[in-house]
């Protein structure tokens, strides 16, 4: 098969699967995986929106414990034995009596060979209705906080009459408000400062049962209440509209005094621990968020990110890196101890930021990371930004069903030659230890199952795996031989029932070492978001430039591998079609935002971060090497442009989009039309044409993008312009450009980096040398 | 003249015979008395056994203070101070300290500068011009008792005999721009002035009255009514609430075992209704929000009656019966201290979680055991060192406590004790019985009413070579001589204690107290009262000036002072051996020796000591007794150390009358006065009731109607509207209105027997009204028998036993 008709059926199966792995054949033992460089993976999208495949609403055939795999169309079935085999664990298992009827023509669904993926509608109800807590920081300007409370005011209506609200505000002091109390506004208070344990949120609440405070017995003659003390303050919406719309609406800034020369007192930290600790009592594994909305950084109490005197600024990559940060660690402990329990707990938490300064998302960020939950930076809660991302939050399915699975869990089988060897991606380790866990470790390992308290339809997770086999003689076993992995993803389906998704997948094995469909199997789009996770898993925990270093050594030694060229003859280097765009994506990888940190603030980085980690394989591409249209009167629409200086013509429009920004540029040429106004006069038609084409496009592409990616429109010289500068290639540097050879019409960036071609010359040298 | 006068009329004669040495004549201004000789008050022995002690002895005024001739610079009858005001234990001072030694009598001022709850009741002379003359060594005030020299341009120090100047504004009116006769100004004429200050007189701007309620909104008081009661009794007494400057400032807590904060918006903002802030952490209580916790009165009435109005639905389905009162009391202090002003409290619980958390430490087994005394004493220090933090911060305390379990006033009562606050008892109290919520309704009415000083503080100077000594009340003694009082309250009365400390060379010696304050009307004032008294080197003299009314107040306090640093068997025999001494040192030192036969003898202004120190030992706050609950027993040692005299007295001697057969004109009002006419009273003894009869027993605190086991059903029909005896409603109850002269007569005289005024006190106290049957509820007769002090009773002497032991001690 050629290379693009694979393109198309690695195509077909992520939208079936919703999965794309880095190498479509299995090497067939431990020795020939190692030699591949680049890990068998796979990116994987368990809650893909499925329209063609019905809900199967009885409860899946599964194979004996521990195994527990779910009956799937790879299963060798016997229909007149009534048995299948467990490819998995090979064990022979009865199938269930109700299945007695079926014949070769009348299989249940779940064994038709299109139904790799496959739901259940499981009979276990969801506990509690999903709960949405609110956390709004009220020390913000008049009006930021009136957008903010706006925005409140109007998701009420998303979300479904059943869910239970509750609202926390919070400044100097933390406040959570008794929705449930009707006789006047009545919110419990807690001190900004202080760190309050899980007992003492709870004690003070009067969450704990009557009978086991101290002094508190049970007053005879009363009964308890039916839902529980927590009920006073989460209700159902369609209930507490009315009360919370008041509290939302008369909503005040922070009343406490800040002087000139302070920042306000903020206790993000108070405010989360106690919406923890609030959720944590009564609706264990309850699927819920905890939704922070936070206009400034945290500089009071548990979790402070900044200390309130002006005068001191909030730490930045280069304090960091200089280990000049004085609440830095103290605050990452905080948060993700917070995170430990709120995941341990089943509950999301998300991050809105509504600030121009950071937040505080940095040390903030394994709250989101690892319970599934969003993150979206803005500059303020008056930005369309802001406003539309929220709302997106609660977007709905053909049934006005949320968007959205609490509490789930993913868990891997695999069959004997292939071992689980992580998970990177929005989730913790559920630490449970089958046949299938791996003895490396890449990302979240050690375990076969991961929880993701929140998962939505674009959730991807990048899960690695290993050969087991050290290449012995294989089993004896009839036909060609597979490779198989399951997953199994439990969740609560906003619907308020639980859903089983079984994506089951199996790829040929390779023969003996050298087997070129290996190669040919090689998809080098996934293989470098599975890189890139990789990369920024590392780069969270070690040193930059060691992470660079490794991204190098990684992709010479796949090119070492993979390419046709002479010894030390770099002139002679090819790549096959299927490996030629992975150098470029590794060159770009190296130059993100996801990398190279200093340009950003820590928050941008964690944000940026967080974002890539969720990502499907096209999402992520777009983030790592941006996409670059061009528009002109010399062609009809857009066109597709290089990465690169090159493509700055004055008489060109731009479209880039990183993801994260959409750009529109306007040449030099271009942006003197537009401004001499020649768009609005006539016999100018095609002008205003060519103007609006990049919009209408970029509209295009902001509409199904979550978060909201900043929208920039700029003119070449422009200062804003520098967002496209910093993306492109620097074929053109002041470095070059004395050397001729470039159109003399092109962009010339003032930068250090080296330009893909010097990357492509350097590694194709090295990639023949063979020293690596 | 050293015999006892003839037994003649019994107390009517003995009263005329003292009339007509003139004792309880007014005091005489100095130009009256011809010549200035050794003429003071004589000694008039009497025998205590043959012509026992009448309660009606009990009315007389003080042995008078005869000063020497031309003492005072105007001829002013009101010169020296009226011991409503001031009463010395002696009115005649020894000149030496072993002189006072000898005489084995207390020295001390029994001080009670408010006789009202309002100005208008009682208003005393005020220095308006700000023009305030003070000695400029002793800083006393200039007073009837200084001398002018210099042609009047200066002025002799009557305390420490230096010269100054007179003000130059002195004699000049500066409103009227015309010069005044100085010898109308009032300080001159007047021993209690008040003087209104100038600017000196500020440590900052005077505060606005301030009052932040404690609610205890526990489940104990929301279904006894105390929370519903509370707050619609202050509902109702918003316009009586001292309120004339516009600046009064009002707050409100709820406590249960969290501390809940109200936000009242200023009227006319919002849709009014109050803001719930409820703090859960107790370890260090802090202010949920900077704004709208204390609000002005005037600013937000309409708003503060809509929450008033809410409070008892927003608690009605509490289950909560926990209290953190000590952590809502820091939480108070924080909010009002900036301020200064009154904590309110209100609670029916034993504070049980937070700060000051207290035990359940009462045992039954303990009453009346040497152990006793520890349930007394202060169980967490918390009170103490809080109480004296709240001084500094201009902070008082009042109490009102409501439980019907054990709440440990002992400790509680700590805070009003160091705060110039008052402690306020009602045992088991629930406003579903009506007598019980109309009394505290009425009580707390009067209590928000009552026009308390701010920011005072009390000192008393006197001639050089006195000292004072020892104060005793409710207050935080700041230094030496100064006692604070965050507030002033107008129904407490105070105890100095004079030492002599260098003999005293002048005829008479003078002592001024001075209560600088801020009038809940925002004025910075000073109430200065002058007692002028003549000094004498004779035992006789002294024990015929001795006043036995301040001298029981003194030891009352001492009693109490004992019974909180020993104990109550300590405080008892304290008393009695005191008792005994006075008669041991009159026997040694002016009956050369002898008790007078088969009696014994005592000066006739004396004779009540031997049955008020009875009263004392046999009062409910110090008897020995195992039946009595200590916090019963704390309010009452709380009322024994704050009552002014006129109500101590009849708190420790209560009064009994007869009502079955009231001379004709009692009950009725009198035809010059307009005054009801009260029946005289009886002493208390069981033999002076009869089986047939109808009484009173009235100790200013409880009433009791006690209808004799053969009353005549008529005596009941007309006074309580019942065919007989035995329909009566035992216990609290009320009398029912009739329409026959006997039952208004027996009203009017129960509703006379508590009139504060009359008394010349104020008071808030109205006491509950208790019917006891002789023939019925056993429990209700024994108590309202224990008031019966010359009884024998349970652990306690009769006073013929207790005269016997006095008379075989000084026999020895
Ligand atoms: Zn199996
Ligand atoms: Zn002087």
């Amino acid at each position: 098969m050629d290379y693009d008709a694979l393109k198309e059926q690695w195509s077909e199966v992520e939208d079936r699967d919703g999965v794309r792995l880095s190498w479509n054949t299995f090497p067939s033992s431990r020795m020939e995986a190692s030699r591949l460089v680049v890990p068998i993976g796979a990116l994987y999208t368990p809650l893909k929106e499925k329209t063609d495949t019905p809900l199967l609403q009885y409860e899946p055939v599964t194979c004996k414990a521990p195994c527990r795999a779910v009956l799937n169309p790879f299963c060798n079935v016997d229909i007149r034995a009534r048995l299948w085999i467990c490819p998995f664990c090979l064990q022979r298992n009865s199938l269930p009596p109700h299945y007695k009827d079926i014949t070769a023509d009348a299989i249940p669904p779940e064994l038709h060979p299109s139904s790799t993926t496959i739901e259940y509608g499981l009979s276990r109800p969801a506990p509690f209705p999903p709960i949405f807590l609110y956390v709004v920081d009220t020390c913000q300007e008049e009006d930021s906080l009136t957008a903010l409370k706006d925005s409140l005011v109007a998701s009420l209506s998303l979300l479904p009459p059943n869910a239970l609200v509750g609202l926390i505000t919070y400044g100097t002091m933390a406040q959570i408000h008794e929705l449930g109390y009707t006789e006047c506004a009545k919110s419990y208070v807690f001190r900004g400062s202080k760190d309050y344990s899980a007992k003492q949120v709870q004690e003070m609440l009067g969450l704990l049962a009557p009978g086991l405070r101290p002094n508190m017995q049970q007053q005879p003659g009363r009964p308890p209440q039916p839902s529980g003390p927590a009920a006073r303050f989460l209700l159902p919406v369609q209930q507490c509209e009315f009360q919370l719309t008041n509290v939302l609406e008369q909503l005040q800034k922070d009343p406490w005094p800040v002087a000139n020369d302070k920042r306000s007192l903020r206790c993000t930290g108070v405010a989360l621990s106690v919406a923890v600790g609030l959720l944590e009592t009564s609706f264990q594994n309850a699927g819920g968020r905890i939704m922070l909305f936070t206009g400034g950084p945290a500089t009071e109490g548990p979790g402070l990110v900044v200390g309130p005197e002006l005068r001191e600024p909030i730490r930045s990559h280069h304090d960091i890196d200089r280990d000049n940060i004085k609440y830095y660690k103290k605050a990452l402990k905080f948060y993700d101890n917070l995170a430990k329990r709120v995941s341990h707990n089943g509950h999301v938490v998300d991050i809105f930021a509504g600030c121009l300064d950071q937040v505080g998302l940095l040390e903030m960020k394994g709250l989101a990371n690892s319970t599934g939950g969003h993150m979206i930076l803005t500059d303020s809660f008056t930005s369309s930004m802001f406003k539309q991302s929220f709302m997106r939050v609660f977007d709905k399915d053909a049934d006005d069903n949320l968007l959205m699975g609490f509490n789930a869990s993913l868990e891997v089988l695999t069959t004997k030659e292939l071992k689980v060897t992580g998970l990177i991606g929005h989730a913790v380790s559920m630490n449970k230890k089958s046949a299938s866990v791996g003895e490396t470790e890449c990302g979240i390992g050690n375990t076969c199952s991961w929880k993701m308290c929140g998962i939505d339809p674009l959730a991807s997770y990048g899960i690695y795996f290993e050969m087991a086999s050290q290449g012995g003689p294989t089993q004896i076993q009839q036909g060609p031989q597979k490779g198989m992995v399951q997953f199994l993803t439990y969740y609560q389906h906003s619907s308020g029932q639980y859903h089983l998704r079984v994506t089951t997948v199996a790829r040929m094995l390779s023969g003996p070492a050298g087997d070129p469909a290996i190669a040919q199997s090689f998809d080098q789009e996934a293989a470098a978001v599975l890189m890139s996770r990789i990369a920024v898993f590392k780069a969270e925990v070690d040193d930059g430039p060691d992470v660079l270093r490794w991204v190098d050594r990684m992709l010479i030694r796949l090119c070492s591998r993979f390419a046709e060229y002479r010894k030390d003859d770099p002139s002679s280097f090819r790549l096959e079609k299927n490996f030629t765009l992975y150098p470029q994506f590794m060159f770009h990888l190296r130059r993100s935002q996801f990398l190279q940190v200093f340009n950003n603030s820590p928050d941008e980085t964690a944000f940026y971060r967080h974002v890539l980690n969720h990502e499907d394989v096209s999402n992520s591409l777009v983030m790592i090497q941006p996409t670059l249209d061009s528009y002109s009167f010399d062609h009809e629409g857009s066109q597709p442009v290089l990465l690169d200086s090159t493509s700055i013509q004055p008489a060109h429009i731009l479209l880039l989009d990183t993801f994260f920004h959409i750009l529109i540029f306007h040449g030099e040429t271009m942006a003197e039309w537009r401004k001499a106004g020649y768009q609005d006069q006539e016999g100018y038609e095609n002008f205003r044409t060519l103007l609006e084409q990049p919009k209408e496009d970029a509209k295009e592409l902001i509409q199904d993008r979550f978060p909201l990616p900043r929208f920039i429109v700029c003119d070449a010289g422009g200062s804003q312009a520098r967002f496209l500068l910093s993306k492109l290639n620097p074929s053109t540097t002041h470095t070059t450009g004395t050397y001729g050879g470039v159109s003399q019409s092109a962009q010339t960036i003032f930068t250090d980096d080296v330009s893909l071609q010097t990357f492509m010359d350097h590694l194709m040298k090295l990639a023949v040398s063979g020293t690596s | 003249a050293q015999e006892a006068p003839a037994a003649v009329g019994g107390v009517a004669g003995i009263t005329q015979q003292f009339g007509q040495m003139g004792i309880g004549a007014q005091p005489a201004a100095a130009q009256q008395v011809p010549q200035r000789t050794q003429a003071l008050n004589q000694l008039y022995p009497t025998d205590i056994m043959s012509q026992p002690f009448h309660v009606s002895e009990l009315e007389l005024p003080p042995p008078p203070i005869v000063l020497p001739p031309n003492t005072s610079v105007t001829a002013s009858p009101t010169a020296n101070c009226s011991a409503k005001y001031v009463r010395s234990t002696l009115n005649a001072v020894p000149t030496t300290h072993s002189l006072l030694k000898k005489t084995r009598l207390p020295f001390a001022l029994v001080i009670q500068p408010y006789t009202s709850l309002h100005d208008v009741e009682d208003p005393v002379p005020v220095v308006p011009d700000q023009v305030i003359s003070r000695c400029r060594r002793c800083r006393s005030y200039i007073n009837p008792f200084v001398s002018f020299l210099d042609h009047g341009h200066r002025w002799r120090c009557n305390m420490c005999n230096l010269t100054n100047d007179v003000p130059q504004a002195f004699d000049w009116d500066a409103a009227a721009q015309r010069s005044v006769d100085r010898w109308t100004r009032p300080e001159l004429n007047h021993a209690v002035v008040e003087f209104v200050a100038p600017q000196e007189y500020m440590v900052r701007p005077p505060q606005p009255l301030v009052y932040l309620f404690l609610f205890d909104v526990s489940y104990a008081s929301v279904t006894n009514g105390l929370l519903a009661t509370s707050a619609r009794c202050i509902l109702e007494s918003l316009d009586r609430i001292p309120n004339a400057d516009r600046r009064t400032r009002l707050g409100f807590m709820a406590v249960d075992s969290s501390l809940h904060y109200f936000k009242i918006p200023r009227d006319g903002q919002g849709s009014g209704d109050p803001t719930m802030l409820v703090v859960s952490d107790l370890d260090e209580p802090f202010l949920p929000t900077p704004d709208d916790l204390l609000v002005t009165l005037s600013e937000c009435r309409e708003n503060i009656e809509n929450f008033l109005g809410k409070l008892q639905e927003m608690f009605q389905n509490t289950h909560n019966a926990g209290s953190c009162m000590g952590s809502a009391l820091r939480a108070g202090h924080k909010l009002i201290a900036p301020v200064g002003g009154k904590i309110t409290v209100l609670t029916s619980t034993l504070p049980n979680v937070g700060y000051g958390k207290l035990e359940l430490r009462e045992d039954k087994k303990l009453l009346g055991t040497s152990k006793e005394s520890g349930l007394l004493q202060t169980g967490n220090s918390f009170y103490k060192s809080f109480a004296v933090e709240c001084s500094k911060n201009q902070v008082s305390i009042d109490m009102f406590l409501f439980s019907s379990q054990y709440q440990d006033v002992a400790s509680l009562s700590n805070l009003p004790r160091y705060t110039g606050g008052q402690t306020y008892f009602y045992p088991a109290w629930n406003a579903g019985r009506s007598e019980d919520a109309i009394k505290f309704a009425r009580e707390f009415s009067d209590y928000l009413s009552s026009e308390i000083g701010l920011e005072a503080v009390l000192r008393v100077r006197a001639t050089t070579g006195l000292r004072m000594n020892t104060f005793y009340g409710n207050f935080f003694n700041r230094s030496s001589d100064l006692c604070a009082f965050p507030a002033f309250p107008r129904d407490q009365s105070y105890v100095v204690e004079v030492a002599i400390d260098e003999t005293i060379g002048k005829p008479f010696v003078c002592l001024q107290t001075a209560v600088l304050h801020t009038t809940c009307n925002g004025e910075r004032r000073i109430r200065v009262m002058t007692l002028s008294l003549p000094t004498t080197n004779s035992v006789a003299d002294v024990y015929a000036s001795a006043d036995q009314v301040a001298i029981t107040t003194y030891f009352s306090h001492k009693a109490v002072e004992r019974t909180l640093g020993n104990s109550l068997e300590a405080a008892r025999d304290a008393l009695q051996a005191k008792v005994v001494e006075f008669f041991q040192t009159y026997k040694k030192e002016l009956a050369g020796g002898t008790i007078g036969g088969g009696g014994l003898q005592f000066p006739a202004n004396l004779r009540g000591l031997p049955i008020l120190f009875l009263g004392l030992i046999k009062h409910l706050g110090l008897r020995k007794s195992a039946q009595i609950p200590s916090d019963l027993r704390s309010a009452a040692l709380c009322l024994l150390s704050t009552l002014p005299p006129p109500l101590l007295i009849q708190y420790i001697y209560p009064r009994l009358y007869s009502l079955h057969d009231m001379p004709d004109n009692a009950g009725l009002p009198d035809v010059a006065t307009g005054e009801i006419v009260m029946p005289g009273p009886q002493n208390l003894n069981s033999a002076a009731l009869v089986s047939y009869g109808l009484y009173l027993i009235d100790d200013g605190q409880t009433q009791f109607i006690w209808i004799g086991r053969d009353a005549v059903p008529q005596l009941v029909q007309d006074v309580f509207g019942l065919p007989d005896r035995t329909q009566l409603k035992q216990g609290k109850s009320s009398l029912p209105i009739l329409e026959n002269d006997m039952n208004e007569r027996v009203r009017a005289v129960v509703e006379k027997s508590k009139d504060h005024r009359a008394k010349g006190v104020g008071s808030i106290v109205v006491p509950p009204l208790y019917i006891v049957r002789e023939d019925g509820d056993p429990s209700l007769k024994l108590w309202a028998q224990t008031l019966l002090i010359e009884d024998r009773a349970d652990q306690g002497v009769s006073l013929a036993q207790f005269i016997g032991i006095i008379r075989e001690k000084v026999m020895q």
